[in-house]
């Protein structure tokens, strides 16, 4: 076929004698699960048996669609790297805890499905498939997606959408230190911020998720948020309000670093990073929706090809 | 010689747009909302499509090769033009539903396309074949896309109640995003066929063409020119 006479091209990798790193999809995956571990016990916590079931119909709905696929698709089944329960449960913790299981399946399916094997499987995506999930599902039933009308068991509030309906006064209330430690309501995982921190610096310490993202991440939350108080203090919520509700730490710890959405060299990850923190107020401030992290999200990610074209230009190359 | 019955039935499977000819994308994606939608679109494109096909095909050799493209637009924007004036007498709430995009079928690609690559070359007989085969091919996928959409992301079909009421609509697919996601999965169904029908009746598939061209006939002519680019390609990258 002509196709593999064209793909016989080799390239130079390095000289011969090379040794493996040690760093596989799978380890870093299981690291992944592993710093989820702390929020997920917070959730429980919080939430009672509903957050574990979320989660735990979220994970095999996507490990079985995976392996459905792949099945379809004549690939190796690569169930056994956990990267699909990954994202599954990433997307189960962007959800309401009293969420139906049908709205978890269909969620988690099709965020398999849409978000990764389309594209090819795992490594192919270039969208955020745990954002993209949430996003079909926002979209499609707000209803069921409105964390205050799902949650009404529960006395607290959420943030977000008191800020979005009613006003920065309606919010002035609600100490920083609450909200780090969850004492809101939110979607089942994302809320837990302290859980999620302390998950995400294990995982950049452990150098499964290189800082830079996270950092700028930050940052253009906050310098954003901070331009627009200093604009107008009395429409405009606080930088570090924005920094902790909502999906804020657990897209700069989980959802942004997303292997393949992201970019690999410094300077673009830098600027991915930053503007992706910027447009998660502006969508905060001028969207529909109360949280539009995961929107942004999407929308950086499209941008990742254009960043990357950033690169150190080649000895003697034009 | 091809007969008008081949060139006739070409549009309904073999070429059918924009599942195998992927030309006229715009309303495809914009007014499938509804199978009611796709239908009166579909049914504006059969009109204008067989018409001009015809007109053109008859002024084929009176038109100057340099100024056709002007010729031909000219000829279909006067039967869009018509269109819209039944369409705001005969069909009006349907009109008001497709808004903008009955005079966009001015430009669309398949009028163009089917005017510059068939009806130009053809006699008028042949160019009306051609002009309904392709708008029935098209009037049927946008019905069919438009059903699909409009039965999961409202529960209704032709605006009747399929699932009754406990059925939460999957908005999604009634917006924007659904109309690429839905187009993007048939046009895999249509390729994952392609190969599956291929592959039991024993044809290899050419791998000069990529999958999207592969099930489509219509520049069939053209895999020589293909083969030998790929050919002097291949050899100025060994050299």
């Amino acid at each position: 076929m002509a196709s593999q006479e064209m793909s016989q091209k080799l390239f130079t990798v390095s000289s011969a004698p090379l040794w493996h790193s040690g760093r596989t999809v799978r380890l870093t995956m299981i690291m992944t699960l592993l710093a989820l571990l702390p929020a997920a016990f917070m959730a429980f916590f919080k939430y009672g048996y509903g957050a574990v079931e979320v989660i735990a119909w979220a994970g095999l709905t996507a490990v079985a669609t995976e392996f459905a696929v792949q099945r379809l698709m004549k690939q190796k089944p690569t169930g056994d790297d956990f990267s699909a329960l990954v994202d599954g449960v990433l997307f189960a913790f962007l959800l309401p805890s009293t969420a139906p299981i049908w709205l978890v399946v269909i969620g988690s399916a099709l965020t398999i499905i849409l978000g990764r094997m389309v594209f090819g499987g795992y490594g192919g995506s270039p969208v955020c498939a745990p954002a993209l999930g949430w996003c079909i599902l926002t979209i499609s039933w707000p209803d069921f997606m409105d964390l205050n009308a799902m949650l009404l068991n529960w006395d607290l509030v959420e943030p977000l959408s008191e800020l979005k309906y009613f006003g920065l006064d309606a919010v002035a209330a609600i100490s920083p230190v609450s909200l780090l430690f969850g004492d809101n309501l939110g979607a089942l995982g994302a809320s837990q911020v302290l859980a999620v921190i302390l998950g995400g610096v294990i995982l950049i310490g452990m150098r499964h998720v290189r800082w830079l993202i996270p950092v700028t991440f930050l940052a253009g939350v906050f310098v954003a948020g901070l331009v627009f108080n200093i604009l107008d203090p009395e429409a405009y919520a606080p930088p570090v309000f924005h920094l902790l509700t909502g999906s804020t730490m657990l897209a700069a710890f989980f959802l942004m670093p997303y292997p393949s959405a992201s970019p690999s060299r410094q300077i673009p990850m830098m600027i991915f990073g930053f503007f992706g923190g910027v447009l998660v107020i502006i969508v905060r401030s001028y969207g529909i929706y109360p949280d539009g992290v995961p929107f942004a999200i999407l929308l950086i990610n499209l941008c990742t090809p254009l960043f990357e074209m950033i690169a150190p230009k080649p000895f003697g190359g034009r | 010689m091809a007969t008008m019955m081949q060139e006739f039935t070409k549009g309904l499977w073999k070429e059918i747009p924009p599942f195998r000819l992927v030309l006229g994308l715009c309303p495809v994606l914009a007014v499938t909302n509804s199978a009611e939608n796709g239908l009166g679109m579909g049914a504006a494109v059969i009109f204008v499509l067989t018409l001009s096909n015809v007109i053109i095909s008859l002024v084929r050799k009176i038109i100057p090769k340099k100024v056709r493209i002007v010729g031909f637009i000219a000829i279909a924007a006067s039967l869009v033009v018509t269109v819209e004036m039944l369409m705001q007498a005969f069909a009006y709430p349907l009109y008001q539903q497709l808004g903008i995009f009955v005079p966009l079928i001015v430009v669309n690609c398949i009028i163009l396309g089917r005017a510059e690559g068939f009806a130009s070359k053809n006699p008028p007989h042949m160019a009306l074949a051609d002009g309904l085969g392709m708008g029935i091919g098209f009037t049927i996928s946008l019905t069919f896309i438009g059903s699909i959409r409009e039965s999961l992301g409202a529960g209704t079909l032709f605006g009747v109640d399929l699932f009754g009421p406990s059925f939460e609509p999957f908005t999604f697919m009634v917006q924007a995003p659904g109309a690429f996601i839905s187009l993007g999965l048939i046009l895999a169904g249509m390729n994952f066929f392609t190969a599956w029908q291929a592959k039991r009746n024993g044809v290899e598939l050419d791998p000069n063409f990529d999958a999207g061209c592969r099930g489509c006939a219509a520049c069939k002519g053209l895999e020589k020119i293909v083969n030998q680019k790929k050919l002097e390609r291949l050899e100025s990258a060994k050299s």
